[in-house]
């Protein structure tokens, strides 16, 4: 009997144990957890707030998302110079580093949960995916109120709003390019007289410039991304220089694909000829994916690789190349001359359920970052920081792309990359004067660009790990797919 | 319950209680964790959803859906494909490995730890691992070993034809240790008189494994052969890690359709939809397991 007794407490306080597992945390327990360990510990508390902070203005959190990762500790010595100057004005608000890496996984069970950092940032794919699904806040009427709507470049607006509300700011707006190797290229020979690479001005160009290096150096000239929607992305960048559109907006509301056309199949016929023709690119492309793109690049395992100005970061400070073996040019154009860059925006987006007060704390923090349409004393100084912390990390202070039309911003950093730049803007400049030619940037494709990509990625594949694959046939399968997902999306 | 008459009513109904307050934390784990999820997820397959909040019922729209997709036959010519080569290369490994194992006489324990081995290295290590073995180019660890006996390297994985050979190949590595194991306990159950009696009539081991051994675990590998049939169906990270389903489709699986589905493209009724479908394949092939485990009790 006293057996069964014992028995019957230990269930009963196993399963109450367990419930209260259940137990629903409160916001800041819920921050300590995300919160990353050690040396942001000290950042966690508040900045003193001494001096007679108002009493009638609510105590709230921020939860920044967009704080550095721990290995980052120059990156957050930084910020926490921006959260010593955000309190001075804001006493009320605790600003609590909640650094959080986007990731698909852990995206939705965070957003559903109200786990989610008031401010984050994500990829330039997923916009209008986490707008669908109605996990991020929008926030027009802020920016309305704030006077920054009319200063956001129309074609970024347009990526981060539906239905004319706005859900999202850009961080940075980007443009695609080719970055180089530059040590490749002086291995092989491929140098003018002032030490500059000779850059490809045609896709042919490139494939034979891929080659003299190729033979030169042994290590691959061009890398190719096939592994995931990434490949038909850079694809469909390639695709328009050689003519190509894929998908035809029929203006009422439905879309008709166009992933065979001749211009499009020579393309994928050039891209088949740069495995089998030329051989030049990396050992394994459907294992390639943007990361590794940029760890080729920057460990010299590659010469070339296509890239935006908005991740100089990825090859030098992450992977290790001198700021100065950094060079960027314009993407090759193709057989009639037609050259574009696929450009967008890397966002900042804010969580479903933050306050119209906590969304405004993180704009003001923007603005601190230099992050924002202002000029403020506090702006430049936050876009200074930015610039001295890049320098000291060997990453190219460049032009950002102009992601707000405000000419005093502009001119800020304008200012800026003068005083601090730490490359030879020669080694960009092809770059940013083909980006200046009217008619060259060019948005992503309409339709379900993510879908196209899934498609194109697919052929990629085939073509460089099949030496008979049949181009044209891969890309009228691709055309009847891609047409299928868009007749389901677009027609009831 | 009822059929329990024997037992007095007071007396079972105390021994009852303290039973069922035995199952009570799982009874609430799988309730939480088990039931509920699926009557959701069957649930969420009926709707459209805002993220993962249900918004119109729009009965087996998803379905149709899913079944119209391009990547779907694909996936699910290869999940066969994948059941297919597990059963050619997969299938008859562990038998043999128990069975030369069982007939060793020195260093058993060795061999047996040996081939268990790489069940102790945690999956994704494992597919990784293989993956730089399988490397095409000249970084590839069979590529370098190749290239020391002066045979050309090979393209491996990015080979369509021999993807999922490959990757089947790489799981059985991993799992064949544990299921060998099985096998062993299966041989070792077997009456010795019998081996010593066929000796004694002159049997070598061919016939001794052929009249004795086989037929003795032929009941066990009725039972493994519907498990590993369950198991492989869900295949999910190998080819995820290893060629992320390509190239050109040629190694995706149902399963990575799902996780496509729910996270790279936040669809989850799509995802909802797919799974039931899966469940139900499953469900059958239970059955089946069942029906052939109690045939052996009898």
């Amino acid at each position: 009997m006293k057996r069964r007794t014992i028995g019957l407490l230990l269930c009963l306080t196993l399963a109450v144990g367990m419930l209260s597992g259940c137990k629903k945390y409160d916001a800041k327990s819920t921050v300590d957890e995300t919160k990353p360990t050690g040396e942001v510990k000290q950042t966690n508390t508040p900045v003193p707030t001494k001096e007679a902070s108002n009493p009638v203005e609510e105590k709230f959190q921020l939860k920044l998302g967009i704080w550095p990762e721990d290995t980052l500790t120059d990156d957050i010595a930084m910020h926490k110079e921006f959260v010593k100057t955000f309190n001075e004005k804001h006493p009320n608000v605790e600003v609590v580093p909640a650094y959080y890496k986007y990731s698909v996984d852990t995206f939705v069970p965070k957003a559903e949960s109200g786990n989610l950092p008031t401010i984050f940032e994500s990829w330039y794919t997923e916009p209008q995916k986490l707008i669908a699904g109605g996990f991020v806040a929008d926030i027009t009427d802020i920016l309305q109120e704030r006077g920054w709507l009319d200063t956001l470049n129309p074609s970024i607006r347009e990526l981060l709003s539906k239905d004319g509300r706005i859900y999202g700011i850009p961080r940075d707006g980007y443009a695609l390019g080719l970055m180089m190797n530059v040590e490749l290229f002086e291995e092989a020979g491929l140098v003018d007289e002032n030490g500059y690479p000779i850059y490809p001005k045609t896709w042919e160009e490139l494939a034979e410039t891929a080659k003299k290096i190729k033979d030169a150096t042994g290590m691959a000239g061009f890398c190719l991304l096939a592994k995931d929607n990434a490949g038909g992305w850079h694809f469909s960048n390639i695709a328009w220089a050689f003519g190509a559109t894929f998908t035809v907006d029929n203006g009422d509301g439905t879309f008709t694909a166009n992933v065979d056309s001749a211009e499009a199949i020579a393309a994928m016929q050039y891209i088949k000829d740069l495995r089998w023709k030329y051989d030049v690119l990396t050992p394994d492309p459907i294992n390639e994916d943007w990361g590794t793109g940029f760890a080729n690049l920057g460990v010299g395992t590659a010469a070339m690789y296509i890239g935006a100005n908005d991740a100089v970061n990825q090859p030098t400070q992450v992977n290790g190349l001198p700021v100065d073996k950094l060079a960027m040019c314009a993407l090759p154009a193709g057989p009639n001359g037609a050259q574009y860059s696929l450009s967008g925006g890397t966002p900042y987006m804010f969580s479903k359920d933050a306050t119209v007060e906590e969304i405004s704390a993180a704009l003001d923090y923007l603005e601190i970052m230099g992050k924002a349409p202002v000029a403020t004393e506090e702006a430049v100084a936050g876009m200074k920081a930015d610039a001295q912390n890049r320098v000291a990390n060997g990453v190219p202070v460049i032009p950002r792309f102009p992601c707000w039309i405000d000419q005093n911003v502009l001119d800020a950093e304008a200012q800026i990359i003068k005083d601090y730049g730490n490359v030879d803007t020669k080694m960009f400049e092809s770059y940013f004067n083909a980006t200046k030619q009217s008619g060259n940037l060019r948005m992503e494709e309409v339709g379900s660009a993510q879908d196209l990509y899934a498609e194109l990625t697919k052929v990629l594949q085939a073509v460089v790990t099949d030496k008979d694959a049949d181009v044209a046939a891969l890309m009228q399968k691709a055309d009847a797919n891609y047409q299928s997902i868009l007749d389901d999306l677009y027609k009831k | 319950m009822n059929e329990k008459k024997k037992i007095p009513k007071t007396s079972w109904k105390k021994k009852d209680f303290l039973g069922w307050m035995i199952m009570l934390p799982s009874i609430i784990l799988f309730a939480f964790f088990v039931w509920e999820p699926l009557i959701e997820s069957v649930r969420l397959s009926l709707y459209t959803a805002k993220g993962i909040q249900t918004e119109d019922f729009v009965g087996f729209d998803n379905y149709l859906r899913v079944l119209r997709h391009p990547d779907f036959l694909d996936a699910l010519k290869n999940t066969f494909v994948y059941i297919g080569w597990s059963l050619v290369i997969g299938f008859a490994v562990p038998i043999i490995i128990a069975l030369l194992i069982t007939e060793t006489i020195h260093l058993r324990s060795l061999f047996r730890v040996g081939v268990y081995f790489p069940n102790i290295i945690p999956g994704l290590a494992t597919v990784m691992m293989w993956g730089f073995f399988f490397r095409p180019g000249k970084t590839g660890v069979l590529n370098i070993l190749l290239s020391k006996i002066g045979i050309e390297g090979q393209v491996w994985l990015n080979n369509a034809a021999l993807t999922i050979p490959l990757i089947v190949i790489a799981m059985t590595w991993k799992s064949a240790g544990s299921t060998a194991l099985i096998y062993m306990a299966g041989i070792s159950g077997i009456n010795p008189e019998l081996y010593e009696a066929a000796t004694i009539d002159g049997a070598g081991i061919r016939q001794r494994i052929r009249y004795i051994t086989l037929p003795s675990v032929i009941a066990l590998a009725k039972t493994l052969l519907i498990l590993q049939i369950i198991a492989v169906f869900q295949i999910l990270y190998e080819p995820l890690v290893m060629t992320n389903g390509g190239p050109n489709n040629a190694s995706i699986s149902i399963m990575q359709l799902v996780y496509n589905y729910a996270f790279r493209d936040y669809k989850y009724p799509m995802a909802a939809a797919l799974s039931v479908m899966i469940c139900i394949v499953l469900i059958i092939l239970s059955g089946i397991y069942f029906k052939l485990t109690t045939k052996k009790e009898d």
